[in-house]
């Protein structure tokens, strides 16, 4: 399996705390990886180290399939990124900041007209950046990241302080990249409903360490609403519904099932009604991904 | 990679003042002699047989407290265009090896430096036509006033840029560059040791190719120093 980006117990610390310890990311070719944690989790960190701004305290970091300690120049070659709040310089205008960046990755002139284009900015080209909203000037970033048509796109926290309507257009755009131009995309986010909007894989970071790490769908699957039976004799119930080859789960009192038809439902009650014992309440509990979100990263252990 | 980069500061420098700044350096320190020169010209021009080496005198003995001023202004104006919104992380996560990017940020200043010195040995010549001090303009003195203090003042430079490009608070510079200047003014009773005396191309030899030698050779020592401390930190 080839993998864009794979680390292997990378882990930092700055004095005696520990930012980052022991992650282990792989990320295949044309996935949007959303990379989600809770404020200080540690995910600006690991993206510093992705891009050789910060050396790892230990552990490896291979971008396509090359170290960055060794090979950083010809790694961040094919790398565009965008690291927490868009830098860039004021006094100049948004064309003037690109064609400081271009002189330096050598692309043809051409290039800052169709990153304009691509993020909508073409009528803001000539004005200073100085005067850009919030929006405009995180769109400029991505155009920077983009104006070397990178395999790579590592974006962290792209959405932070934009409207709704800001929030959707970079959704929409960052969506349309691995399509159009065959681009892997890292995305970081504190908002699971974010990443669950765009993301293909999902690495989940607490306290530094990768608590999860798996498909979105994978995720999901967590979010299924569970039906729950309270019933007089618990275990009972139980047992005559793996008994009638039925798979529940008992915890606490009460029988559970994950993944209910209504007709399951129904046929559980009689079962349960058939053989003598009472049914109290039959309730559908519905989790929602940031339920699980929560529980994951607040319990620390995984589910 | 190192010409691009190069090329990619000169534009950052755009509208920023730097270019009006290495103008209004040379400018005022000639200008002070106009002073000088427009109110007591009779009574200095009777002080010293040579009257061109004596105004070459007077003009240099501001010439070292404007260049320890432009460049503690210079550097920090130049660190603060990439640390006003953090563009270090742009710039540094660019295919560029960190060594290059800092030694573009020293070149472009040493540019600055000596196009400085140029225009101030272009107006120290054009004033004392102006004053027609003598028929034989002594060039080689008018260069090695013009130039020498440039090249002393390389440790300074070099010391300016490390601190400003490595400190997130640019009062730490400015408080250096304010120091460097008060030593700069007080060069006088200054041991020989110190970088700030070096551009007043004086010393106990009396011998101004001593500072000049010193000076490029500390400077390229500091600024090596400098830029190994940037390569190594992590950029935040």
């Amino acid at each position: 399996m080839e993998y864009i980006v794979q680390t292997q117990n990378l882990s930092k610390s700055f004095g005696k705390e520990q930012a980052v310890s022991n992650l282990n990311l792989q990320i295949r070719k044309g996935e949007i990886y959303g990379f989600l944690g809770p404020n200080g989790a540690g995910k600006t960190t690991t993206i510093r180290m992705l891009l050789g701004l910060m050396k790892p305290s230990s552990g490896t970091i291979k971008v396509f399939e090359k170290n960055i300690t060794k090979e950083r120049i010809q790694i961040l070659a094919k790398i565009g990124s965008l690291v927490e709040n868009p830098s860039y310089y004021p006094h100049l205008t948004a064309y003037e900041n690109l064609e400081a960046l271009r002189k330096i990755l050598g692309v043809p002139k051409t290039r800052i007209d169709e990153v304009l284009e691509i993020v909508r900015l073409k009528e803001a080209a000539h004005k200073k950046v100085k005067g850009f909203s919030l929006g405009m000037k995180q769109r400029l970033g991505i155009a920077a990241a983009l104006l070397h048509s990178p395999e790579l796109l590592i974006l962290d926290e792209p959405t932070n302080g934009l409207d709704p309507s800001g929030i959707i257009e970079i959704r929409n755009l960052i969506k349309r990249l691995p399509e159009e131009y065959g681009m892997t995309i890292i995305i970081s986010s504190h908002l699971l409903s974010e990443i669950d909007q765009m993301a293909t894989q999902v690495g989940i970071v607490s306290k530094g360490k990768l608590i999860f790490q798996d498909s979105i769908e994978a995720m999901r699957r967590f979010a299924q609403p569970k039906v729950t039976f309270k019933v007089n004799n618990g275990e009972k119930g139980w047992r005559f519904l793996l008994a009638n080859g039925i798979k529940a789960d008992y915890q606490g009192g009460v029988i559970f099932l994950e993944e209910c038809s209504d007709e399951k439902v129904a046929h559980i009650v009689q079962v349960l009604v058939q053989e003598g014992i009472s049914v109290f309440r039959v309730e559908e509990e519905k989790r929602s991904l940031e339920d699980i979100f929560l529980q994951m990263t607040m319990g620390e252990q995984g589910i | 990679m190192m010409g691009k980069l190069l090329t990619a500061d000169f534009l950052k420098i755009k509208r920023k003042g730097l270019w009006l700044l290495t103008l209004i350096g040379p400018l005022g320190v000639v200008a002070l002699q106009m002073v000088n020169y427009g109110v007591r010209k009779d009574y200095l021009l009777q002080q010293s047989e040579d009257d061109w080496g004596y105004f070459l005198l007077n003009v240099h003995s501001f010439t070292p407290l404007a260049i320890v001023l432009g460049i503690a202004i210079l550097t920090s104006f130049i660190a603060s265009i990439e640390n006003e919104t953090n563009a270090w992380k742009q710039l540094i996560a660019l295919p560029v090896s960190k060594l290059t990017v800092y030694l573009s940020k020293f070149t472009l200043l040493a540019i600055l430096l000596f196009f400085a010195s140029t225009l101030l040995m272009f107006f120290t010549l054009s004033y004392g036509l102006f004053l027609e001090l003598g028929d034989t303009v002594p060039y080689m003195e008018l260069a090695k006033y013009s130039y020498f203090p440039a090249f002393a003042a390389l440790p300074i430079l070099a010391l300016q840029l490390w601190i400003a490009s490595v400190s997130h608070n640019q009062g730490i510079p400015i408080t250096v560059g304010i120091f460097g200047v008060i030593f700069a003014y007080s060069s006088y009773v200054l041991p020989d040791w110190m970088i700030w005396k070096w551009p007043s191309l004086m010393n106990q030899w009396n011998e101004p190719m001593i500072n000049v030698l010193l000076g490029v050779g500390i400077g390229i020592l500091l600024y090596i120093i400098g830029m190994i401390d940037f390569a190594r930190r992590d950029v935040k």
